[in-house]
């Protein structure tokens, strides 16, 4: 992320994106929560425009807890993060684990089961199922209560030193209160939301590390206001409040004022400090505490993402509820056809051996369990909805939980998707879409830190109409880089950038001639106009020091860092001056005020006393924003120049400006700023207002050009997408001449793509250059044409206003190959996601690093956040998060596609394997009167999809590959198969469940015809079904498998051989009816060719089928698959993308 | 230089790199068939030629069982009773006797089974199934354990409720025809002993439960009990409370040991005592012989030979489909972006 990349972002509800079209428009207004990167830079636009009601505001009386919680409405700083207490943990966690429709779905059936008319399993057999997922999930869920409940305790009984009666006393954490005053020394963490007083530092400054925050271990800077900073709490009585506003999540924004001893000072994020974060470089800092416990932002912002939904999931959601019909299809047959028995018996019931209707044990002669045809239909019914209940395949769900955790094992553990250089794994942070990254459409992804390094490194200056960019020396061997001497230690900066002779020569010059004084004033600019902090970290050589330039920009950093080398070193920042050494001569310069960046100005400008009493306003920015304000001179158009040639070869370029403010100008600038700065309402307005009457009539004092490399692999990865045939777009808050010239290096844009442009200002000349662009882009519709879209972010404004816009745009884009999108704000990047995922069923995946990105990321289907150099809200925001952006390759080629293909066999497995048992239990039920008997045991009934056939899916779902990793990465085309839906759709939904009444008939159907007229009893008949249909599930699922690997090996037999242990030890229970009957059963000769010829019987069709389509209508999977086993090269007729050669 | 390996050095204590296992890679050894057509046509040849030897020696061997079925719920009923056969069934006092003569169709080899079959008799309805005590049947200390007997569990005897031994529909209701069969004058002897599974006999039916208050409520179901006898010796009872699997079902009479010869004429002398009529269910008298698969049966024969026939069949079409369509495997002109070039 860069300067222009407009640093916006949602923090406070990332919720509020998941539906498009209204919320974005509410979004904009929404969005006053810009991020703060550091410091004080945008303490003035960190909330939002509206500014603090009394309603919304919370009083805090500094130094007075009792008066500032006299209605105890504010909470006490203990935590609580354990969901459970001793007494409450059975009824809450049953509660909470009765969420899941599946839960409800067993226990109702549970519950009907034990009603004495309804008993069709008995007492144990009914609740086993349901018992044993809620204990391990009870289980599981108190064990993590426990550890909350030691962490809050020791969170709790930490100290800190709090102000009571005058004096700093150990207090521990839970006891402090909103409102007490609060020391910390260095290393300290801060136990809760606390506005600083003042610190150590005579300035007011203190540094703190987030990381326990945001994970950016970057040190920040944060300011004890100028009138607080004498106060010495043991013996001033402070007198004052502070004004702030409700407890939120928002971690980069607070808006609060201060009236101490009369006076107003207004507060923002730049003077609080969080919970949880700690203080570095600093010896103490005191402040006083105003959101307490559950009420900071650390732990408002501790609650989950929102989850979402995988597509396959919901197409299976649709499937299901098919199930759920033909199980009510189901439960009516029979109860229909039992209320048709029961009629026709109807005069018969009381004498029928099998039946008899009326009890004769009690004097008075009664119907035993019998209350008339209609009353018995409405039990059968439900009956049969007890029995056929696995119909629903409720198991499924958990075990796609079991298969998506163990399909994040193989990703994280991948070593193909680790990074070195930041030493991270792959991180899966949602885990309910593993296998939507096989069906992914379209991507997006950011630019910067994204395609690129986001590390930045100075290039090449133009200075006043002069272009520096000549050979750059090595500053290895020469001289070790550019260093000064403090107190007799050597400091130098601690990143190195190569130098350009030249120039170096020059600015060692001095002012000496007309364009060292150029340089000089280019150097010092760039030294002074940024919020980077210079800190001196210690070397093993107690005589050399390294200045480490702490920033967040890493624009900012690369710039400071090359003004250092070139003689200008940034030695101390305070908020109220810098000093810096400029060749070796120290100079104190005081900064009189600073506008921040913001992305509406999109520069920024520092206000800055020279050590000779003049003044000089100095401001930075994106060259578009620049050159409005800056007077035109042929300088200017020679600087227009330069930028032009940096920019078409990739590099970041900013334009600095600078102006002498006379003394009139400046007072009465100073007079509104200080106005501006301290107004109760629209401060934010009230600023930019006084920094745009500032800027303007600049002189031009030069313009810098960064480098941002490609990452490794970059170029290759975008071609493997592509070829993989999803559509890559760029979006970037980047000029469009960058963007473009990225496009090549990345192998993103061709030679021979035609490009259309598309930069408009008004509504109507968007429409315009849309509709031109369709017709061009209708014309280039022949093969092997291709068209490439760059469009900006104006015009976009413009386009994704209008619906009818927005169409054409859609069009338009998705006949093109290649879509670019430059100088887009983050909302728009979000509102072209949208775009696509309106109009289009197809899978979308935004990817990036960047603050900017994590709304486009939260939108897309899958999103994906780089752990780079910017932070970590990206990653927070993300379902998965990697370290480079050409791991996207494996974990979408590789991965996804293993995992779509995984999941969706699973899901039809599933399908398949209960409903056969479902339906060898109807056919059953046709031959005992409707009645509901069940041949095979209950326990079976029970430990079926538990015991008997679960594992060996789950097992091949996480475990089997129906290609190898060699051919999904060298043929990308073969991830196709997902985009295709290849693996699951309703076609191979029907096919299964054909296949499975099918196989149902002949697992039923053989023994019956077999034992017809048989002496055969029903314990034995049940044992062969059940032994049949576990025999037949499995060996089905061994057709399909495609790897044998022990593991597959061991569960699949390892679940037949369980299960016949399962019903040989049922039957050697003698108090159940079917004692021995397994055995009695295999002495018998039919007994085994009936079990044989089941087998064969029921897969020969499917395996006919099967080998018939392998053969005439290969998948491109099998082709791949046997190319790989047979070791044939696929290497004809392999389409070639052509290569631009990179023009760098 | 030196910089770089110490850097590295230091970062391999902290990496978070994955350890390398080939589990972990997903790289296991592993065996990946793929079905070549050879392979195809081999397991379909295979199948076939494994089939359609055992279905011809399943059919030969249900040839060779000899089975006399004699249906006699309707001939034993006395012309006078036709119309109302009820009230003659449900008669104690009638006389049951039925005599009927069957022939034997080709020579018998003993053992020769003799079975009753009931057509249309639910033993496997749901109330019938549930209806018996196993706990009562094994031991005499759960005499009282009858709860899952209903509606036939305790016996009200002067307003007493006492349980029944063995109580239950299934006992209850237990089938009470017997047969004599008589050739050329001579008793055959019809061995009742050893006729139940001896894992019921020893473990399944106690040898210290007797009989108790059994067929004593007003309504009564079948056969009555020896009650000196325990019920481990009650074989017929044990095979009766075998529950059948299907509605049409038989259960073991009794053994004969002698042989019967073709064309020779037995007598059958049986009490006709069980009421199948209320339900239109058929009463037949089954004499059989048995080999290896059991009774006679051709259908496990005719489905193997099916399936081995259907399977021949299939090999076949595929040698065809391969010899005039042959593709090469893992031709790449067949991948979808190939063909859609071509196109």
């Amino acid at each position: 992320m860069s300067l222009d990349d407009a640093q916006i972002v949602n923090v406070n509800n990332p919720q509020q994106l998941s539906s498009p079209d209204s919320t974005l428009q509410r979004q904009v207004l929404d969005l006053g929560s810009k991020r703060s990167r550091d410091s004080e830079r945008y303490s003035s636009i960190s909330m939002s425009h509206r500014e603090i009601n009394d309603g919304d505001a919370r009083l805090v009386h500094v130094n007075d807890a009792l008066k500032t919680n006299e209605r105890f409405e504010f909470a006490g700083n203990s935590i609580k993060t354990a969901k459970y207490s001793l007494f409450s943990f059975l009824p809450r966690n049953l509660f909470e684990q009765f969420h899941r429709v599946a839960y409800i779905y067993f226990l109702i059936i549970a519950i009907l089961n034990q009603l004495p008319q309804l008993a069709v399993f008995g007492r144990g057999a009914s609740i086993l199922p349901l018992s044993f997922v809620l204990l391990v999930t009870a289980v599981k869920d108190a064990y993590e209560d426990w550890r909350r409940h030691r962490s809050d305790r020791i969170e709790n009984n930490r100290m800190a030193s709090v102000l009571v009666s005058d004096r700093f006393q150990q207090k521990k954490w839970k006891d402090i209160q909103v409102g007490e005053i609060i020391r910390f020394s260095a290393d300290d963490t801060i136990p809760c939301d606390t506005v600083l007083l003042s610190t150590s530092d005579p300035t007011g400054v203190a540094y703190i590390q987030t990381i326990n925050l945001d994970g950016e271990s970057n040190l920040k800077t944060r300011y004890a206001k100028q009138e607080t900073l004498c106060k010495t709490p043991e013996k001033d009585v402070i007198n004052g409040f502070i004004k702030c506003e409700k407890p939120n999540r928002n971690i980069y924004g607070f808006m609060a004022t201060m009236e101490i001893d009369g006076k107003h000072l207004s507060l923002g994020p730049s003077n609080i400090v969080l919970r949880g974060c700690v203080l570095k470089n600093t010896n103490w800092a005191v402040g006083v505490a105003v959101y307490c416990g559950r009420e900071t932002k650390a732990m408002l912002n501790s609650s989950g993402a929102p989850s979402k939904r995988s597509r396959l999931e919901t197409r299976m959601n649709r499937e299901i509820i098919l199930l759920s019909v033909f199980l009510v299809a189901l439960c009516m047959a029979v109860s229909v056809c039992a209320g048709v028995w029961l009629k026709r018996h109807e005069n018969e019931l009381e004498v029928l051996q099998f039946y008899r209707k009326k009890d004769y044990s009690e004097p008075e002669v009664d119907n035993y369990n019998y209350s008339g045809i209609g009353m018995e239909i409405f039990f059968t019914f439900l009956m049969s909805v007890i029995v056929f209940q696995i119909m629903i395949p409720i198991s499924l769900y958990i075990s796609m939980e079991l298969v998506r955790v163990g399909q994040a094992y193989f990703m994280i553990r991948d070593n193909k998707m680790y990074d070195e250089t930041s030493n991270s794994r792959f991180q899966c942070r949602a885990l309910n879409i593993n296998e939507d990254l096989g069906q992914i459409k379209y991507v997006f992804s950011d630019k910067t830190g994204t395609l690129t390094e986001n590390k930045m490194e100075f290039k090449y200056a133009s200075i006043f109409g002069v272009d520096y960019s000549g050979e750059k020396t090595n500053f290895e061997g020469e001289q070790r880089g550019y260093c000064i001497q403090v107190n007799g230690q050597v400091w130098r900066p601690k990143m190195k950038v190569e130098v350009d002779k030249e120039l170096l020569q020059l600015s060692k010059d001095g002012n000496n001639s007309e364009a060292g004084k150029h340089i000089y004033d280019f150097f010092l600019a760039l030294a002074a106009c940024n919020t980077i902090v210079p800190i001196v970290v210690d070397t093993p050589d107690p005589a050399e020091k390294l200045v480490d330039y702490q920033g967040e920009s890493p624009d900012e950093q690369a710039l400071v860092y090359a003004a250092a080398a070139y003689g200008f070193m940034l030695m101390e920042r305070t908020s109220g001056h810098i000093v810096i050494d400029i060749q070796g001569e120290r100079q104190r310069f005081n900064v009189l005020g600073m506008h921040e960046f913001d992305s509406d100005r999109k520069r920024m400008s520092v206000i800055l006393g020279f050590p000779d009493g003049s003044v000089k306003v100095i401001v930075k920015g994106a060259d578009n924003s620049m050159f409005n304000i800056i007077d035109k001179t042929s300088k200017l158009d020679a600087t227009e120049g330069h930028l032009q040639s940096y920019s078409s070869i990739g590099l970041r370029t900013l334009v600095v400006g600078m102006r002498e403010l006379g003394v009139p100008e400046f007072e009465r600038w100073q007079s509104s700023y200080e106005t501006a700065s301290t107004a109760v309402m629209g401060r934010v307005a009230l600023l930019r207002k006084v920094a745009i009457n500032l800027e303007n009539n600049l002189e031009i004092v030069g313009a810098s050009a960064i480098e941002d490399r490609l990452q490794k692999g970059v170029p290759e990865a975008i071609e493997s997408l592509r070829k993989a045939d999803m559509k890559v777009w760029v979006l970037t808050g980047d000029k469009q001449e960058t963007a473009i010239s990225i496009g090549y290096s990345s192998r993103l844009l061709t030679s021979n793509m035609h490009q259309v442009v598309i930069n408009s200002n008004s509504k109507m000349s968007s429409k315009t250059s849309l509709e031109d662009a369709l017709i061009t882009c209708r014309n280039f519709l022949v093969p092997g044409g291709s068209v490439a879209l760059i469009i900006d972010g104006t015009s976009l404004v413009y386009i994704l206003d209008d619906t009818e816009l927005e169409e054409q745009l859609f069009e338009l884009a998705s006949n093109c190959a290649v879509v670019l999108c430059c100088r887009v704000a983050p909302l728009q990047k979000a509102g072209i996601v949208a775009l696509i995922k309106k109009r289009t069923d197809d899978m979308t995946l935004a990817i990036g690093d960047g603050a900017n990105d994590v709304s486009m990321i939260q939108m897309a289907d899958v999103g994906i956040g780089i752990s780079g150099q910017e932070g970590r809200q990206a990653v927070m925001a993300s379902d998965f998060a990697m370290g480079q952006f050409r791991f996207l390759v494996p974990l979408l080629l590789v991965h996804g596609h293993w995992n779509y293909h995984r999941m969706g066999y699973m899901i039809l497995y599933n399908f398949y394997r209960n409903a056969v048992f479902v339906l060898v239990l109807f056919w059953y039920v046709l031959f005992t009167g409707f009645t509901l008997t069940t041949a095979i045991t209950e326990w079976s009934s029970v430990l079926y999809s538990i015991l008997y056939t679960s594992a060996p899916t789950i097992v091949v779902a996480i475990l089997d590959k129906d290609s190898s990793r060699r051919s999904l990465m060298a043929y990308p085309q073969l991830y196709g198969a997902g985009q295709r839906h290849e693996s699951y759709n309703s076609t191979l939904f029907w096919l299964t469940i054909a296949d499975t009444l099918w196989q149902s008939i002949v697992v039923f159907y053989v023994p019956l015809f077999a034992y017809w007229k048989s002496d055969i009893d029903g314990s034995s008949l049940g044992d062969l079904w059940t032994l049949a249909v576990v025999f037949l599930v499995n060996i089905h699922l061994a057709m399909d498998v495609i790897r044998w690997t022990w593991v597959s090996h061991a569960s699949i037999w390892g679940s037949i051989i369980a299960t016949c242990i399962c019903v040989i030890v049922i039957d050697v229970i003698p108090v159940l009816p079917g004692y021995w009957a397994i055995f009695d059963l295999a002495s018998k000769g039919s007994f085994w060719v009936c079990l044989l010829g089941m087998q064969i019987a029921a897969v020969v069709p499917r395996f006919g089928v099967k080998m018939f389509i392998q053969h005439c209508k290969p998948s491109d999977i099998q082709i791949a698959r046997e190319a790989d086993k047979f070791g044939s090269s696929m290497e004809l007729a392999r389409q070639e993308i052509e290569l631009n050669p990179s023009r760098r | 230089m030196n910089q770089v390996t110490n850097g590295a050095l230091k970062s391999k204590k902290t990496s978070k790199k994955p350890e390398y296992s080939r589990f972990t890679q997903q790289e296991l050894p592993a065996w990946k068939p793929i079905l070549t057509p050879g392979w195809v046509i081999t397991s379909f040849l295979a199948i076939a030629f494994l089939f359609i030897p055992i279905g011809l020696v399943s059919l030969f061997a249900s040839e060779r069982v000899v089975e006399i079925v004699y249906r006699y719920d309707q001939d034993c009923v006395p012309e006078m009773y036709r119309g109302n056969v009820s009230a003659y069934i449900r008669n104690s006092r009638t006389n049951k006797t039925c005599i009927g003569n069957i022939t034997v169709p080709k020579k018998m080899d003993p053992p020769i089974f003799v079975y009753y079959q009931l057509d249309n008799f639910y033993q496997n309805h749901r109330r019938y199934v549930k209806s018996r005590s196993d706990k009562q049947l094994r031991s005499a200390a759960y005499e009282y354990s009858t709860k899952e007997c209903e509606p036939e569990a305790r016996f009200n005897k002067s307003g007493v409720l006492v349980p029944i031994v063995p109580c239950g529909l299934i006992a209850w209701s237990l089938f009470n025809d017997t047969y004599n069969l008589i050739k050329k004058d001579k008793v055959l002897n019809i061995n009742k002993k050893g006729i139940a599974w001896k894992s019921d006999t020893k473990v399944k039916f106690g040898s210290n439960v007797y009989p108790k208050n059994f067929q004593s409520n007003d309504l009564i179901g079948g056969g009555k009990l020896n009650e000196s006898i325990p019920l481990s010796k009650q074989e017929d009872l044990i095979v009766w409370m075998r529950t059948a699997a299907l509605p049409t079902f038989r259960k073991l009479y009794g053994k004969i040991n002698t042989s019967l010869e073709a064309h020779d004429t037995i007598t059958v002398v049986l009490e006709n005592n069980y009421n199948t009529y209320s339900f239109g269910g058929q009463k037949k008298l089954v004499l059989s012989t048995t080999s290896w698969i059991g009774g006679k049966n051709d259908f496990l024969g005719i489905a193997y030979l099916t399936v081995g026939g259907i399977c021949l069949f299939m090999a076949l079409n595929f040698i065809l489909l391969y010899v005039f369509k042959p593709r090469p495997l893992g031709d790449p002109s067949y991948l979808s972006w190939n063909r859609k070039a071509v196109n």
